[in-house]
């Protein structure tokens, strides 16, 4: 029994080092390439805002840079779940971020994040389009 | 309505509070004032005319209901079928809706893994797309062929209020609850009305006072497939 | 008497070659789910009246297959049987591992893979069967785990004590896989009978593999195994096969003589490509003939022929598996009794299941990626016995040996083919 319990990893090192670096050289990169661009001298995206920022905004700017999804998430469930679909929606954010192409768009770029929530959610890159939508709706 | 108005107080009520989803939770138990009943469904297909299908092309403009070309793969939330006795090749036929009946008992939420398909309080049978993982099992369980899934990603977009979907998901027929929660007719039924047949009816079950209701006493309804047990919420006049 | 075991050398050029072709294929199972991820399950065979197609067919059968196991494992730890106490760590190995491929199989059959491992344990639905089962087989690669470990340290008592929960733990997840599908309104899939006949199949199908894995693999790197301890798992074999075949025909004359499903079984019994898969694949060449050569003296104690029937066995399960799944979703549902549907815009008849190529990779995949986690096991866990022996420890197996040795010497006597 004790005959074949040797590891089979015993004085390998060379083996055991080069599959490890395989796995974790990417994983390095990484995070230097993440610890690079959270640097501060990195350029901060610019977002078109709107002319009053955070007037009448649910809350404030702060609030809604880090924590907007789970706003948006715990507001989605409850809305969908609950009912009463009609009163929160995009269409909201809309009337002050008309373009989600220079203010949306740009931040997830920024922090390469894609949010599937606009492949169902009406929300148009460009604000020229939401005018026509709004001219040809209801 | 003015819609934006009406988005413009949400959000206020948003901002002044807190945890506002704890609040949410309780405006939207009064906002579904108009689910404090049972929705059904009532096809008088006496009222049917011939070669109409306004139902079914409202329903799709409505919702973004995907249309592929490939019966492999379009959607359906309404679909027309065309009947005729079992083994009686010359009988003329008829044509019939079917859509999801909005069970009593679904078994399609039954077996939903994620809860994803639910019965709301006014007993509508609705899917939350946010959380559905495309397990299909609950086309699976519907006896009625009333679910389908999105194969493929649907392009078309007619109704810019109403999310579309994304592939992966399964759907069915929600009785336009977005409408009815905001004291809307259901789109296929405004169709019908405006077609000229008024053939559908939805409206509150519980309530003896109701059309639906008065409809279904003074005729004699079909449901179907009773039998299953399922307790299938669309009736039908002259099946 | 103590068993010795010696991993895999693992340095000749035809174990890496098999590690290469492996991982190959499962590069080319991740590409096509992938695929099928990015664009849409649409380019699968799959459509909206056949919701479910070869990966749940696969995920059964995997399932299935690592109940059998872990029957050839409890041998020992629960019938005390010594003599099979050799293939223990082997068999309880690959019942893990075919429960995975089990599992990764459903997985990646979902429309939105994305939110698999967050959905469904967020929100759990008790009364789905398919919110039941995932904890079920969870739990089982968990106890699994633990019985490998009690095997690997030699703990006696906890051993036994792991194995009896283990298989009573399979009974449950086989239970549960079957009931996916009787417990929903469709008319072939409604049987309470599904479960059971579910197990039988599973049984066998298990056993017959491990018959197949252990003597190649004994051969393949040249380690002595006992005739007799094969030609007794083919007795073994032949009595799961009798059991299944009998709870399958009893299923079938049920559904038959039932007046509402007469019409759906008549379809799936007597019509189309099933028949053949039932009749043919299943009874005759998955059943019947493997029962005959096991259970005949000639055939039944040659090694040879009872891996070729072994083979058989296999092959009528993946039919059986077929059979599950597919005619119960082919045959519509009665939607208007009495009426016909002359016309509408979803195929309302009898629709056929046409399997595609990204999901045989897919297939393909998940079982290459078992079979590579299964030889790297060799290698580096101490799961292969240097040698398996009878050693008589019961009367059966006495009376057994000699009358394979006669037999072979009769043999040997009678025809030099
Ligand atoms: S008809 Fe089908 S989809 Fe609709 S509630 Fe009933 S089972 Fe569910
Ligand atoms: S496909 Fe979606 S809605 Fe249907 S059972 Fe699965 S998770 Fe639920």
């Amino acid at each position: 029994m004790s005959g074949d319990r040797k590891s089979p990893l015993d004085g390998n090192l060379v083996k055991v080092v080069f599959p490890l670096l395989v796995i974790l050289a990417p994983l390095g990169l990484s995070v230097i390439g993440a610890v690079s661009a959270g640097d501060p001298g990195a350029e901060e995206p610019f977002l078109e805002l709107p002319p009053e920022p955070n007037e009448g905004c649910v809350r404030d700017a702060e609030f809604m840079r880090f924590h907007h999804w789970e706003l948006l998430r715990e507001v989605r469930d409850q809305v969908v779940r609950g009912g009463g679909r009609h009163e929160i929606s995009l269409d909201r954010c809309r009337s002050c971020h008309p373009s989600r192409e220079r203010f949306c768009s740009r931040c997830h770029e920024a922090v390469s994040l894609q949010p599937d929530c606009f492949g169902c959610h009406y929300y148009p890159a460009d604000p020229a389009a939401a005018v026509d939508h709004a001219r040809a709706g209801r | 309505m003015d819609r934006r108005k009406f988005l413009k107080t949400g959000g206020r009520f948003l901002a002044a509070t807190p945890f506002a989803c704890d609040l949410l939770v309780a405006s939207v138990a009064s906002a579904s004032g108009p689910g404090a009943g049972r929705w059904g469904m009532v096809i008088d297909l006496r009222r049917c005319p011939e070669g109409c299908d306004a139902c079914v092309k409202a329903c799709r403009r409505e919702n973004n209901v995907a249309e592929h070309g490939d019966p492999r793969w379009d959607v359906h939330w309404i679909r027309q079928v065309e009947i005729r006795p079992h083994g009686q090749e010359d009988a003329p036929t008829r044509t019939v809706p079917l859509l999801c009946n909005h069970c009593e008992r679904p078994p399609c939420a039954q077996v939903c893994p994620v809860r994803a398909t639910y019965q709301r309080d006014d007993g509508i049978v609705i899917v939350d797309h946010h959380r559905c993982i495309g397990c299909r099992y609950c086309l699976i369980a519907c006896p009625y062929n009333a679910r389908f899934f999105n194969y493929r990603e649907n392009e078309a977009w007619p109704n810019k209020d109403y999310p579309k979907r994304s592939h992966g998901v399964a759907e069915s027929c929600h009785l336009c609850a977005h409408r009815l929660d905001q004291g809307r007719l259901p789109a296929c039924m405004e169709a019908c009305r405006d077609a000229g047949a008024g053939a559908i009816v939805v409206g509150d079950l519980d309530n003896p006072e109701s059309e639906i209701s008065r409809l279904i006493a003074a005729n004699s309804v079909k449901r179907i497939r009773e039998d299953l047990g399922t307790g299938p919420k669309v009736h039908y006049i002259g099946l | 008497m103590e068993i010795l075991y010696q991993p895999l050398d693992g340095r000749s050029r035809g174990y890496y070659a098999l590690l290469t072709v492996l991982l190959a294929f499962v590069a080319a199972g991740f590409a096509a789910t992938f695929y099928l991820v990015v664009h849409g399950l649409h380019n699968s065979g799959m459509t909206n009246r056949i919701p479910w197609g070869l990966q749940i067919v696969m995920a059964i059968f995997y399932i299935g297959l690592s109940a059998g196991s872990l029957v050839v494992s409890g041998l020992y730890g629960i019938f005390g049987k010594l003599e099979y106490k050799p293939f223990a760590r082997l068999a309880a190995f690959l019942a893990m591992l075919f429960l995975v491929a089990g599992l990764l199989s459903i997985v990646t059959d979902q429309g939105r893979i994305d939110r698999v491992f967050v959905e469904p344990f967020s929100h759990v639905n008790p009364s789905s069967m398919f919110s039941i089962n995932p904890a079920l087989y969870m739990g089982h690669i968990m106890i699994c785990i633990f019985y490998l470990w009690a095997l690997f340290k030699e703990k006696g008592r906890l051993t036994k004590v792991a194995s009896v929960v283990v298989v009573l733990w399979a009974l449950c997840v086989h239970t549960g896989t079957g009931a996916i599908f009787a417990f929903t309104p469709r008319e072939l899939y409604n049987t309470a009978l599904l479960p059971p006949s579910f197990v039988a199949a599973a049984l066998s199908s298990g056993a017959a593999l491990m018959i197949i894995v252990l003597t190649s693999l004994f051969r393949v790197t040249k380690r002595h195994l006992d005739m007799a301890l094969v030609i007794w798992l083919g007795r073994l074999l032949a009595v799961f096969i009798v059991v299944a075949l009998y709870v399958i025909l009893i299923e079938n004359a049920h559904r038959f003589y039932q007046i509402e499903s007469r019409e759906a079984t008549t379809y799936y019994l007597f019509k189309g490509y099933h028949a053949w898969l039932f009749w043919g694949g299943l009874i005759g060449v998955g059943s019947v003939v493997p029962a005959v050569l096991l259970f005949r003296r000639r055939t039944g104690t040659s090694v040879r022929w009872i891996v070729f029937a072994s083979a058989l066995v296999v092959v009528g399960v993946v039919c059986e598996r077929y059979l599950i799944v597919l005619p119960g979703l082919e045959y519509p549902p009665e939607l208007l009794p009495g009426m016909e549907i002359v016309r509408s815009a979803l195929d309302e008849g009898i629709v056929a299941y046409v399997i595609s190529p990204l999901e045989i990779l897919q297939a393909l995949g998940v079982l290459s990626l078992i079979g590579f986690i299964f030889v790297l096991g060799l290698k580096y866990l101490p799961l292969l016995p240097t040698e398996a022996r009878a050693h008589g420890e019961s009367q059966m197996l006495k009376h057994l040996i000699a009358e394979a040795k006669a037999e072979s010497a009769e043999k040997a006597t009678g025809s030099s083919v």
